[in-house]
């Protein structure tokens, strides 16, 4: 008895010896490293950047000069991804941009990058833009173009440049020369009048398509930005429409017996896909712009809508309520066996709604209702990392900018107001107001124009 | 035959491991870290600590970041300098030469001879006279014991121990406890003493901070170098595959902690080779930027002669 307990007493020494050597010995191999000293940004950090005045190339290019300095301060602003100089800070005055800065005067103020630029009117009319993007650290051009156009698109102008620094300094493509399409609002609660309206992604440059006299939601680009496709409360049932940008010409899409909406184009813009409406249910339905043929995608008895394509165009992802409640499904381009994505972790209540594929592909953003708030965020393709972007009273309707960096959506306030269009970066951070002359929801991000023909 | 088991035993034994299993893993953290050479940290006080955390009753609650007016030296850079280089003397003195450490009459005699050396060889004794800190060393028993063993030796070198002697000499008896002193010497605030200093310019007002990341408080050389750099480091990357990035780039430094050339790009490493680039070239205006790395212990410049780093882009969200 006595030797048994000894024996006991020695054997849980031995175990009790052996365990702690293995938690210290754990400890230790923790300490192993390679030699590189590693360092991550702790937190985000803009560049800073300094944007000199365009030197007018003559003495009546002033104006322009000044306005594109204006607009590529405020588009590399409002990227969050840069923080522009004020120009009061500035020590050195650049007067020839074909000299190379006194790049000690641009540490000093601590810039990292330094733009100048010229803008000259030419003998035939033309105007030409010249810039250069210098590493102020190196003392290196980085980049630098010349561009001629017509002087009435000194604005685009200012914003191929942004998008050439941008895409320089941060290895992304830009999206500053790109359009939103949405839906004006104006007048009373009860009589609002919603019109088509186009505009730069900054906010200039407003156009009204349509005139205002039927209802009009869900305007969407075409690939290459030349046209839109929108649902309409004309005569008799809601259709799907195609308006052409250029020409102002306008036809409902397909002859389907019922009302159409939630129309998308194809990434390759030869095929819109939408909803039809059956009875109390609707299913996806997808027509071939060349052929007119029609192709159903889903048969359920549930509301199928939202739809939007992969940007490869090999699946599409669309918000089902056959489950009970809406939320987001994904599956081929071709239709069959829908796989659900959205759960929700903190809310099984929760809905989700409003798909939309980013253009990079590496996430879906949607709208999410739950706990009384509408939130906007994006989540990956199969469903995980889901993050919220914003919340509340009422937001709703994300697009992507063409890099897939930025979403816009459209945020109602709820009482008398009108609903308001909004930015916001994927991480969450540097949520703007996009400015529109009056009320505006239902925003639709096109492609990056100059990478497209038109 | 049946082994009986006393239960309170087994039940006392097995609390003891978990106990002290627990107590091994709390508390050794930092039980292996490999021992690397410090360098000198000032010490803040409690209300300096909360000027770096203050908010302003003005502020807004969303202003996350707090209201900075200057930004903070990572280390008084002089004084480190002088400092560790002292120090690297002292150690000199008691390791390479075995002479007798405490020669009490000699250097009597043989101070006039070598005038060059007192001139030269100690300069920065001079100055802070009451910092000395090997003083022990000399009343060392060992060292009195050696200096019975060795009676005589080579006389070029101890020329200059005995000059160090010579000056420590009356130290122990002047050394008085004198905290005044001591705070006169510690005192170097006074650059940033009535800004609110942090890592980076913030004009707005904001209602403070949950914890104060003003001063880096590094004590390596690895340290304030990674913090320094990381302070300039803006890269702008934040897809959700951003922690595969990575630029791995070497760093040749001067020994005045000034770049030696141009940082190289080794490698980089991402799904996109624009947005890998971007990144690289980030990393490199951050380390050209940061200049100059003063504090570098010029001592050890063996060890950052050449730096080699790695850039990433990870916990970028």
């Amino acid at each position: 008895m006595n030797d048994a307990r000894s024996m006991n007493r020695r054997r849980f020494m031995t175990l009790t010896g052996s365990t702690l050597a293995m938690l210290g010995g754990g400890r230790a191999f923790a300490q192993g490293q390679d030699g590189r000293l590693r360092i991550d940004p702790t937190a985000f950090q803009p560049i800073p950047i300094a944007i000199t005045g365009f030197v007018p190339g003559s003495p009546s290019d002033g104006d322009v000069g000044n306005g594109v300095t204006q607009v590529i301060t405020n588009n590399l602003k409002r990227s969050g991804l840069f923080a522009p100089i004020d120009q009061a800070a500035f020590i050195e005055r650049i007067s020839n941009i074909d000299v190379a800065p006194q790049f000690q005067n641009w540490k000093t103020i601590n810039a990292q990058a330094l733009v100048t630029g010229r803008m000259t009117r030419q003998p035939d009319g033309r105007l030409k833009a010249e810039f250069r993007l210098w590493d102020v650290v190196s003392g290196q051009q980085l980049t630098g173009q010349q561009y001629f156009t017509s002087p009435e698109y000194w604005r685009r102008i200012a914003h191929i440049i942004s998008d050439q620094i941008y895409e320089r300094m941060t290895g992304e493509k830009g999206y500053f020369d790109s359009r939103v399409v949405f839906v004006d609002e104006t007048g009373p609660k009860e009589r609002r009048v919603k019109r088509l309206a186009m505009m730069d992604q900054d906010g200039a440059n407003v156009r009204y398509l349509t005139r205002g006299s039927d209802l009009v939601l869900t305007p969407r680009f075409s690939p290459n930005s030349q046209e839109i496709t929108y649902m309409e409360f004309g005569q008799g049932d809601p259709k799907v429409y195609l308006f052409n940008i250029e020409t102002g010409q306008r036809e409902i899409v397909g002859n389907f017996p019922g009302m159409t909406f939630a129309p998308r184009f194809s990434p390759d813009g030869q095929r819109v896909i939408m909803s039809l409406q059956q009875g109390g249910n609707s299913n996806l339905f997808v027509m071939d712009l060349r052929s007119r043929s029609t192709t159903r995608l889903t048969d359920t008895p549930a509301i199928d809508t939202s739809p939007s394509y992969s940007p490869d165009g090999s699946r599409i992802c669309f918000e089902s309520d056959r489950g009970g409640r809406s939320q987001i499904y994904v599956m081929a381009a071709g239709g069959g066996q829908a796989q659900r994505i959205s759960f929700s972790k903190d809310d099984t209540n929760a809905s989700y709604s409003t798909p939309v594929w980013s253009p990079k592909g590496d996430y879906i953003a949607f709208t999410r209702q739950g706990g009384g708030q509408f939130a906007i965020g994006v989540m990956k393709p199969d469903g995980s990392g889901e993050r919220l972007l914003t919340s509340g009273f009422h937001n709703e309707g994300p697009t992507f900018s063409p890099n897939g960096r930025v979403l816009m959506f459209f945020r109602d306030p709820g009482g008398n107001g009108g609903p308001s269009l909004y930015s916001v970066d994927i991480s969450g951070r540097n949520e703007l107001k996009v400015p529109t002359p009056g009320f505006a929801s239902d925003p639709a991000w096109s492609p990056l124009l100059s990478s497209t023909s038109g | 035959m049946k082994v009986n088991v006393d239960k309170t035993l087994v039940a006392s034994i097995a609390l003891h491991v978990l106990v002290l299993g627990w107590g091994l893993v709390t508390f050794s953290s930092k039980a292996y870290v490999a021992p690397e050479e410090s360098l000198p940290v000032d010490i803040i006080s409690t209300d300096q600590l909360a000027k770096m955390m203050a908010g302003q009753k003005t502020g807004k609650k969303e202003e996350p970041k707090p209201k900075v007016e200057k930004i903070a030296e990572a280390r008084p850079e002089e004084d480190a300098v002088g400092k560790v280089t002292e120090k690297k003397e002292l150690i000199k003195t008691n390791s390479t030469p075995e002479p007798p450490p405490k020669p009490v009459e000699k250097p009597v005699e043989k101070k006039p001879e070598p005038p060059k050396p007192v001139a030269e060889a100690k300069p920065k004794e001079e100055p802070k006279p009451q910092e000395k800190k090997p003083d022990p060393a000399k009343e060392d028993p060992i060292a009195e014991l050696q200096k019975k063993l060795e009676t005589k030796k080579p006389p070029p070198k101890p020329v200059e121990q005995k000059v160090a002697a010579v000056q420590q000499q009356p130290k122990p008896k002047e050394r008085t406890f004198d905290p005044a002193q001591i705070q006169r010497d510690l005192d170097k605030r006074a650059a940033t003493r009535h800004e609110l200093s942090g890592s980076a310019l913030n004009a707005s007002a904001a209602l403070g901070a949950a914890t104060g990341t003003a001063a880096n408080n590094v004590a390596t050389w690895r340290g304030a170098f990674v913090a320094k750099v990381k302070h300039c480091f803006t890269p702008t990357y934040n897809g959700q595959d951003a922690d595969q990035y990575e630029a791995d780039i070497d760093i040749s430094m001067k020994i005045d902690g000034s770049l030696a050339s141009e940082p190289i790009v080794v490698a980089v490493r991402g799904p996109s080779r624009s947005i890998a680039q971007a990144v690289a070239e980030s990393a490199k205006r951050a380390i050209v930027q940061c200049q100059v790395y003063s504090f570098m212990p010029k001592q050890q410049y063996e060890s950052w002669k050449l730096i080699p780093m790695t850039f990433g882009l990870k916990d970028m969200l």
